[in-house]
C-alpha cells in the first residue's frame, strides 16, 4: 500500500510505540496500539463510506476540530474494532453539545467524567456488556470505546491534566467509562426511546462521577431499595448538593428494577419517588455550603424544610445495567451540565 | 513506521481578548465576579488598586456562574458600559 507521508510521523520501528507518542504529550499513561495509515484507514471502514474529513465536532478548551479521521486515530490508539467507530463518532458529537457544557465539564476542579451508556442493536452487534461487571474489566467494546473517548478529548480537546483539565485528583473513570443498557433484563422499554431518541441503536453521554453502590439484599417493596438509591443521592459530599437542580443517572440491577416493576412501578414512577425522598433539610444543607447555585425560592427556605436534591423529577434518569445481584449505581452528575442521547450514526 | 497524529487542526475560539487599553486614566472598569470562593475580595481589591493607582474607574460590577458560560445580556452590559472588565479567578 503506497501512503502519502506528508502529514505523517515517523517513530521508531522497534521502539516503545507508547514512548513515541508519549514525547508530543500523547497517550493516558496505558500502552497504545500504534495510529497506522493502514490501521486508521480500516477502523474508518467501521464509518461506511462517510466522509473521513468531515469535522463532526470542535471541542474546547483546545477548539479542535474531530473529523472522523481524527477520532479513528484516537479509536485505533485506544484498541477498538472498525465496529465500535460509529458509537466513539456519536458520542463525541454528544459532547459537542451546548447543554453537555465541555468546556465546563473540562475546565471543573471536579472528577467528572463523561460515562457512555449505549442502547439498542448495536450494544448486541458490537458485542457491548450491560450485564455481570458492565462497570467492570473484561470487555474489549466497553474498555476501548470509553478509552477512546478519552484520548479524544485528550489530543483533540486538550483536556490534558493541568492545561485543559484542572481535576484536583482526577479519577479513574477518566480512564474510560463505558457500558450498555441491559434491556434484555430491563422490565421497561428502552432508555433512548424514553427522552426521545427512537432509534435502532443510541448512546448517551453523562458527564458524572463514578458510580455510588447501592446495596439492598433483602427488600421486596421497591420504597425500601428506592430509599437506599435516595440516601446514596443525598450525601452532601457530591457535586449536586450545592446545586440542587442537576441530573442523577440511576443504574438499576436486573434485580431491584424487576422489584420496582412486580409492583406495578413504571420508570417514571421510580424517577418521581426519588424525587420525593431523595431531600435534606433546607438547614443542613445552608450549614454546608456558603457557596451555593440554587434557585432564588430556596433561598428562602426555613431551616426545617425538606429540599430537593435536583430541580425535577426528569433530572432523576432510571435505566437498567449489571447482572445477577442485588446491587445498582448511583451517578451523580458535575451538576452544571445535561446528559445528551443521540442516535448511533457514522 | 509513520503513524498519524492524533490531535488534529484546532479553529480560531468563537471569541478572544480585546486590546488593552494603553492608558487607563479615565476609563471605566468592570468586574466580573464568577463567585469562586473569595473571588469578590481579590477582585474588588484588585479593581480598587488599579483605580487609585491609574485613575481609572470601578463602574459596573457583575455576577455569573463559574461552571457556565456568561449570559449575553451581561456580557452585552460589560461591553457598552466598561473598557477594562477584571474577572476570572479560580478556587
Amino acid at each position: 500500500m503506497s501512503v502519502d507521508t506528508t502529514n505523517l510521523l515517523e517513530i521508531p520501528d522497534d521502539g516503545d510505540v507508547t514512548a513515541s507518542l508519549a514525547v508530543h504529550g500523547w497517550g493516558d499513561g496505558l500502552p497504545m496500539v500504534a495510529p497506522t495509515p493502514e490501521r486508521v484507514a480500516e477502523m474508518l471502514s467501521g464509518c461506511g463510506g462517510a466522509d473521513p474529513d468531515e469535522v463532526v465536532a470542535v471541542l474546547p478548551p483546545r477548539f479542535g476540530e474531530a473529523s472522523r479521521q481524527t477520532i479513528a486515530v484516537s479509536a485505533v490508539m485506544a484498541g477498538c474494532r472498525p465496529e465500535h467507530l460509529p458509537v466513539v463518532v456519536s458520542a463525541v458529537r454528544a459532547l459537542a453539545r451546548p447543554e453537555l457544557n465541555l468546556r465546563g465539564v473540562n475546565a471543573t476542579t471536579h472528577c467528572v467524567a463523561p460515562l457512555l451508556v449505549v442502547h439498542g442493536e448495536v450494544a448486541r452487534t458490537a458485542g457491548y456488556n450491560g450485564g455481570l461487571g458492565a462497570f467492570g474489566p473484561g470487555n474489549r467494546a466497553n474498555a476501548a470505546t470509553g478509552r477512546a473517548v478519552r484520548l479524544v478529548l485528550l489530543h483533540v480537546a486538550g483536556a490534558t491534566p493541568g492545561d485543559g483539565d484542572a481535576s484536583t485528583q482526577g479519577g479513574p473513570a477518566k480512564y474510560g467509562y463505558c457500558v450498555a443498557e441491559n434491556l434484555d433484563a430491563s422490565p421497561w422499554a428502552g432508555y433512548a426511546p424514553s427522552v426521545g431518541v427512537d432509534a435502532p441503536s443510541a448512546v448517551t453521554v453523562h458527564c458524572g462521577e463514578a458510580p455510588h453502590n447501592v446495596h439492598d439484599m433483602e427488600s421486596d417493596h421497591p420504597a425500601r431499595i428506592l430509599d437506599k438509591v435516595a440516601s446514596a443521592m443525598t450525601t452532601t459530599a457530591q457535586n449536586n448538593a450545592c446545586i440542587s437542580q442537576g441530573e442523577y443517572l440511576v443504574a438499576l440491577c436486573p434485580e431491584h428494577a424487576a422489584t420496582c416493576a412486580r409492583a406495578g412501578w413504571s420508570r417514571r414512577d421510580v424517577s418521581s419517588y426519588l424525587f420525593q425522598q431523595a431531600r435534606l433539610p433546607a438547614g443542613e444543607l445552608t450549614r454546608a455550603f456558603d457557596l451555593r447555585a440554587w434557585a432564588p425560592w430556596m433561598e428562602h427556605l426555613d431551616d426545617d424544610a425538606p429540599t430537593p436534591m435536583t430541580s425535577h423529577p426528569g433530572n432523576i434518569r432510571i435505566l437498567v445495567v449489571g447482572g445477577a445481584g442485588k446491587h445498582s449505581s448511583v451517578v451523580p452528575s458535575w451538576g452544571m451540565t445535561r446528559s445528551v442521547t443521540l442516535p448511533v450514526e457514522p | 513506521m509513520y503513524v498519524h497524529r492524533p490531535d488534529g487542526p484546532t479553529c480560531a475560539p468563537p471569541a478572544g481578548l480585546a486590546p488593552s487599553p494603553p492608558v487607563l486614566a479615565g476609563r471605566r472598569i468592570g468586574i466580573l465576579d464568577n463567585r469562586k470562593p473569595n473571588a469578590d475580595v481579590l477582585l474588588n481589591r484588585l479593581a480598587d488598586r488599579l483605580a487609585r493607582r491609574t485613575g481609572a474607574v470601578v463602574t459596573l460590577v457583575e455576577v455569573k456562574n463559574a461552571a457556565v458560560p456568561c449570559e449575553d445580556q451581561v456580557l452585552g452590559r460589560l461591553a457598552e458600559e466598561v473598557e477594562l472588565v477584571l474577572t476570572g479567578t479560580a478556587d
